[in-house]
């Protein structure tokens, strides 16, 4: 099994999507800062652009960690999912594009080790992604617009329903615990992928299968006609990872959002076992 | 075999994890009319400040320009919201040199109060409860006695508009019920989002609630500020003065926008009638 991992990590080190996803999430955050900046310019004049910190309603509501915040909540629901499903879905798939899948197979490998293997790769790049995005803004943050507390609103966030207030280095360690949820969350999406890529040929149908089924699930989830169908969808116990920047982060609830999370992971790569282990590999 | 008997235990013990984890689930309206014409000056004003401040509610510094806005513009009753408590109100009838009564709401689970405040000395306040919050009615005459006139300051729930919603149908309720031995004007700050010009939502419930709210207080009042425009910054029209359907415009209907002080978020909405 070891030896597996290490080889699926150096096949993953050595692909170039895996570094072309962390060079977009810096293209992202770079077109977030340029938003940010020009907001802060319209809402305040001209003065404010040298200073960057200051706004016309409040001197500590523009700081480096809101900058991080908002970046990583307009990203997670999109960006990311986008870089899990492209990489697990190539997994399998990929390997049967490239002629390689039947030569792995015939090693004495079980092909369930194999999966396992794969996933446990997949889940080491989303956490990498994620832990990597969300350093990056916080760097940025500190250097372009200064930490402060990290003030909470109600609003587009929607992650408060009254006005809240968490101290910078508590806002910090949150952030810290949004790589371990956000990874939870996304490991969904992987194992999602992964099924698709065990069903298709092709690691780019297998990535369309995953995104267009996601897709469809966050915005008919967004949609409040379809208010009582939401709680059916992963895509909406897939948000429980938002809930570290709560002032009071309600344990019980993420509790139980991330077992539910788990039990998706955990029967979707049960399932992606149960269908490769009786597969018939032609290619 | 050992790696589907591993999922399949995980998939077990999370499915046990979410079930424990499981977070349990919670006018005929007719108005009155009267041979003689009345006319009455209502001024509704939340003088907190605006949401991103340390301490939102009304600060005591301002309460001389308050007082200053009071007596120029001579209302009959005045509705104020976001006062910090009675003493704040104590201070403010000082400086109104005892021209003015009041009377504070009692305070709910918030850390804010409405007030209103009538020159009748021989009025009646009461205090109204509406969905776990409270508004404040003070009930009066005015120069020409025949029926009373009855004032509610209201505050509905800043940040929720499914509380709003209950509020003010609670409010409503109250208010309805004394139509028909008074002239019930409503006045406050309701945080109606109602303008959804640039909503980027694709549909939400907040603005069904507000609609559904503001729609049945339509059906029993009339909403007299509806003309005079923006009564809060970022171009919000979230104050209003409800009143009978009869009534008329004697006056002005003004929001004064130059009065503000301080860092307050909203402007003074005046209205004068004829009540009939």
């Amino acid at each position: 099994m070891f030896t597996l991992l290490k080889l699926e990590l150096e096949k993953l080190f050595r692909a170039r999507s895996f570094y072309l996803s962390f060079l977009v999430l810096i293209g992202f955050v770079v077109l977030m800062l340029w938003g940010f900046y020009t907001y802060a310019e319209r809402k305040t004049g001209g003065q404010a652009v040298e200073q960057f910190k200051y706004t016309y309603e409040s001197k500590q509501y523009f700081n480096g960690l809101t900058f991080a915040l908002y970046s990583l909540l307009f990203s997670f629901t999109l960006l990311l999912p986008i870089f899990v499903s492209m990489s697990a879905g190539s997994q399998i798939a990929g390997e049967a594009r490239a002629g390689t899948l039947r030569m792995i197979c015939t090693r004495p490998i079980s092909r369930a080790s194999l999966i396992l293997s794969k996933f446990l790769v997949t889940a080491l790049h989303a956490l990498l992604l994620l832990a990597f995005f969300i350093g990056l803004n916080l760097v940025v943050g500190l250097i372009f617009v200064g930490w402060g507390n990290l003030e909470l609103y109600p609003g587009p966030l929607n992650l408060v329903d009254a006005p809240g207030k968490i101290m910078r280095d508590e806002a910090l360690m949150r952030f810290g615990y949004a790589v371990l949820s956000g990874t939870w969350a996304l490991l969904v999406i992987a194992a999602l992928a992964l099924l698709c890529s065990v069903i298709s040929d092709s690691p780019v149908q297998a990535t369309v299968m995953t995104i267009a089924a996601y897709l469809t699930l966050y915005i008919v989830g967004r949609v409040e006609f379809f208010d009582h169908l939401r709680p059916y969808f992963f895509t909406t116990d897939m948000d429980f990872w938002r809930d570290v920047f709560k002032p009071d982060i309600p344990w019980q609830s993420l509790g139980h959002y991330a077992c539910v999370c788990g039990a998706y992971t955990a029967g979707l790569l049960l399932a992606t076992v149960v269908i490769f282990e009786r597969k018939d590999i032609v290619t | 075999m050992w790696v589907k008997l591993i999922l399949l235990l995980l998939f077990s013990l999370m499915i046990f994890g979410a079930v424990h984890f499981a977070v349990p689930s919670e006018r005929e309206h007719a108005s009155s009319s009267t041979e003689r014409v009345r006319s009455v000056r209502l001024l509704t004003w939340n003088i907190g400040y605006a949401e991103l401040e340390d301490d939102t509610r009304a600060h005591d510094k301002d309460l001389p320009a308050v007082a200053d806005v009071i007596l120029r513009e001579d209302p009959d009753a005045v509705a104020l919201q976001e006062l910090t408590g009675n003493s704040q109100l104590k201070t403010l009838l000082g400086l109104l040199h005892g021209k003015y009564r009041g009377a504070v709401a009692q305070q709910g689970n918030g850390d804010r109060v409405e007030a209103v405040l009538v020159k009748d000395v021989a009025a009646v306040f009461t205090t109204v409860p509406a969905a776990g919050r409270y508004a404040i009615a003070a009930s009066f005459k005015t120069r020409a006695p025949v029926r009373s006139i009855l004032v509610l300051s209201a505050h509905a729930d800043a940040f929720n508009a499914a509380r709003r919603r209950r509020y003010t149908e609670a409010l409503i309720d109250w208010a309805e019920d004394r139509t028909q031995s008074a002239d019930v004007f409503i006045a406050g700050d309701f945080n109606f989002e109602l303008k959804a010009a640039n909503e980027t939502n694709l549909y939400t419930d907040n603005l069904k609630h507000d609609s559904e709210s503001y729609s049945h207080i339509l059906r029993y009042f009339r909403d007299l500020g509806r003309d005079a425009g923006d009564t809060a910054i970022n171009d919000r029209r979230i104050d209003y003065v409800f009143g009978p359907p009869a009534v008329e415009q004697a006056g002005r209907i003004e929001v004064l926008r130059s009065v503000a002080v301080g860092r307050m978020d909203h402007w003074p909405l005046l209205v004068e009638l004829d009540v009939s």
